[in-house]
């Protein structure tokens, strides 16, 4: 039993550090395009979208990766210009923290309290 | 004329409401338990009224009645017949006016069944219950009227809008509704169960029927409204993690883990106090959804500020009903007779709880995601989109564990604490997926860190939830609902995965290739249908050995003046083919999408099978 048990656990690390791929340049305009809010749209993303703006910031996010732009260089350059409205995934600062951090303080908090309120072994 | 009559039968109904409560609040003080066969038939009224306003409504919509307000904005004579009467809670008012009349419903349906209960509890229940009903009233009547007269009388309607004109849209409403209001009935009885000291085991097995009856009809509702969003918004996609959306999401978390929570309770006579503080968290969830989404807060808090009554009204309502709850809660707590033995760490209470743990958590990251920007946009006037990357970066890493822990949760037994030998068959499970999903990932070469874990435990709780079809440790309604969760999970990891698209623009005539497929754009025809011109297109796709022929559809409404486009999707049990077009400004061409989106018809039926577990639970008497 406890071989399978050291065997499933590096099969698990194994297999965990397998898989890296690098996009290629439509993908990764289609990953980009589908963290952006399309700015004149009702709720769609850049990605979705069929609109002027949309099309002319998908052939931006194009030139960005052909200049050798990575993505997080492409985000920063399109928030300094539209502003944090654009992205659908907010960055980490003073301003989130609490949105980022509060859901993982109350699994925390939850579980702690599961550990306090439950015994380990009939005694 | 008619008109009128709702409106009279709504103000018949708030003044019973009074009666009621003051009826209701004096034989509780005086501790006089009877509860008159006088206020029953005063309910018996109060709902008879509600119904007649809201056919009143409904007559109004149908006639065309422009000197109704409401249906001015809201119809329009050519509009088909189905569309007029659904575009009765298609609408702020009508809806609200729905809200209200399943609320009135509930009230009498539970006082009818609740017969042979505490006549104690049944009182205060009823005595909360008006209190909602008489908030929605005055709400109703002062704040959005849905029988305001027009004068002059318009000769012609403005309008429903287009993209509510659609069947799964037209019943979304009411069965969502069912499902809100049903949380109703449970915070009612929660805060009249807390007073009346009688929150245990029987009170368990009373509220569990309303609590699964709101749950299954929260699902469903959820459920058409995302088929809706998945062939009408054309995007392709099945749950953007919109704030609307979100806002129904909310409720049916919190209720799953109330579920999980009074089954318990029903059983072993703990969590007593949680059980408590979830029912009141779900129904303050389902009312500020309800109030979010109608008031327009959520897509642009503009509008909330332009209609200052409307929204002060709705925060000072929901800000009394919560402090109301937390006051009973704190002033009664000492009434609920806890059961102080813990339970251990390996037991199906500790199942429960982690489940519990789990819902909280996906709870408060849909919860702050929804809320947060609005929040942040009047403290200091930045504006941030939280979209899909938010909640799948937070969410997924998360569901790992908790796929782990719903997949040997219902094995383990009640009180038992013993780590117990490890059962061999769910080893030799868990190798089996492992190397199912190594396989998997190398041949589609997905490249994401997480999907490895997540396949292979969405995979594991597959198997073992269909493993538990054959044991007797789990109940039936249990295994059908575990077993559609899984495949939940897993048909919407594949469709994740799996699926392609195509995207080009095109003219009549062309074609292009998409992997080993043809798509050829054959013609275009207009048709003129009651109330919209049509566009048709046909499309042809071809691959070596079939051909499948797609018909997407552009609508034209004149009434407003909107273009809607409605998807073509050929299903099958292994893949959907969905097929849009639009409109593009240089003439003759339109963009075209084509997407092979694998496994899409499981997602419905996966979470059909979850409600029927719910359904079927509910015709047992004993779970």
């Amino acid at each position: 039993m406890k071989i399978l048990k050291i065997f499933c656990i590096l099969l698990i690390f194994f297999l965990f550090f397998q898989n890296h791929s690098l996009a290629n340049s439509p993908q990764q305009v289609d990953k980009i395009s589908k963290n952006l809010r399309c700015l004149i749209c009702q709720g769609q993303s850049v990605y979705d979208s069929q609109s002027d703006f949309a099309l002319s910031m998908k052939t931006l996010i194009k030139k960005k990766i052909d200049e050798g732009k990575n993505d997080d260089e492409i985000y920063d350059f399109l928030i300094s210009k539209y502003g944090e409205w654009i992205v659908y995934e907010p960055k980490f600062n003073k301003n989130t923290f609490f949105l980022w951090l509060l859901p993982i303080l109350v699994f925390l908090g939850g579980g702690w309290l599961i550990f306090k309120k439950t015994k380990f072994f009939k005694l | 004329m008619i008109n009128q009559l709702g409106n009279y039968s709504l103000y018949i109904a708030l003044l019973i409401s009074i009666f009621i409560i003051s009826k209701a609040s004096l034989s509780l003080r005086k501790l006089s338990i009877t509860l008159s066969g006088n206020i029953f038939s005063l309910i018996s009224v109060q709902s008879i009224m509600v119904i007649i306003s809201f056919l009143t409504l409904i007559y109004a919509f149908v006639t065309s009645d422009f000197s109704n307000e409401t249906v001015y904005n809201n119809s329009h004579t050519t509009k088909p017949l189905f569309y007029k009467i659904s575009g009765t809670w298609g609408n702020h008012e009508g809806s609200l006016l729905l809200w209200l009349l399943v609320l009135t419903i509930f009230l009498f349906i539970f006082t009818v069944e609740s017969k042979n209960l505490s006549q104690r509890y049944r009182t205060l229940t009823l005595f909360f219950q008006q209190i909602i009903i008489f908030g929605f009233l005055l709400f109703i009547l002062f704040t959005s009227n849905p029988f305001s007269n027009l004068f002059p009388i318009p000769n012609e309607g403005t309008g429903l809008n287009p993209i509510l004109q659609d069947p799964a849209l037209a019943i979304h409403p009411p069965i969502l509704y069912l499902g809100y209001v049903g949380t109703s009935i449970i915070f009612s009885s929660a805060l009249a169960a807390i007073i009346s000291g009688s929150i245990n085991k029987s009170w368990a097995s009373h509220i569990k029927k309303w609590v699964l009856v709101s749950w299954v009809f929260l699902s469903i509702g959820i459920l058409l409204g995302s088929i809706w969003a998945y062939y009408e918004l054309g995007w392709g996609g099945f749950w953007f993690w919109d704030p609307v959306e979100n806002v129904s999401l909310m409720p049916w978390i919190c209720l799953t883990a109330l579920l999980h929570t009074i089954f318990t309770l029903e059983k072993r006579d703990i969590f007593h106090s949680w059980a408590v503080i979830l029912s009141i968290t779900t129904f303050s969830l389902s009312m500020s959804g309800t109030f979010l989404v109608r008031s327009g807060i959520l897509n642009s808090i503009h509008i909330f500020a332009n209609d200052p009554s409307r929204g002060v009204f709705i925060l000072c309502f929901l800000f009394i009903l919560i402090f109301l709850s937390i006051l009973i809660y704190f002033f009664y707590q000492k009434t609920i007779k806890e059961n102080l033995t813990k339970p251990y760490l390996i037991s199906k209470e500790t199942a429960v709880l982690l489940n519990n743990l789990f819902m909280m958590f996906f709870l408060s990251v849909v919860l702050i995601g929804t809320v947060y920007p609005i929040f942040l946009e009047v403290i200091n006037n930045e504006k941030i989109s939280i979209g899909p990357p938010f909640y799948h970066k937070l969410l997924i890493p998360f569901l790992i564990p908790f796929l782990f822990f719903m997949a040997i949760g219902p094995n383990i037994k009640w009180i038992n604490g013993k780590i117990g030998k490890i059962n061999f068959t769910q080893v030799s499970i868990f190798i089996i997926s492992i190397i199912v999903s190594y396989f998997f990932v190398k041949k589609y070469g997905v490249s994401y860190l997480l999907s490895l874990p997540l396949f292979i435990l969405s995979i594991f709780l597959f198997f073992i939830t269909i493993k538990d079809f054959f044991g007797k440790k789990v109940n039936i309604s249990q295994k059908i609902s575990h077993f559609g969760f899984s495949l939940l999970i897993l048909s919407i990891l594949l469709n994740g995965v799996l699926s392609k698209e195509f995207s080009s623009n095109m003219k009549v005539g062309d074609e292009r290739k998409f992997l080993n497929k043809t798509i050829k754009f054959e013609s275009i025809k207009v048709i003129k249908e009651q109330n919209y011109q049509s566009l048709i297109g046909e499309f042809n796709i071809k691959d070596e050995n079939n051909s499948l022929s797609l018909k997407p559809e552009l609508r034209i409404y004149d009434q407003p003046q909107t273009i809607t486009s409605e998807a073509d999707i050929s299903s099958t049990i292994f893949s959907d083919n969905f097929l849009v077009f639009n409109v593009l400004k240089n003439d003759g061409f339109y963009n075209v999408r084509y997407q092979i989106k694998p496994f899409m018809i499981w997602i419905w039926i996966s979470v059909i099978l979850i409600s029927f577990g719910g359904l079927i639970s509910l015709k047992k008497k004993n779970v």
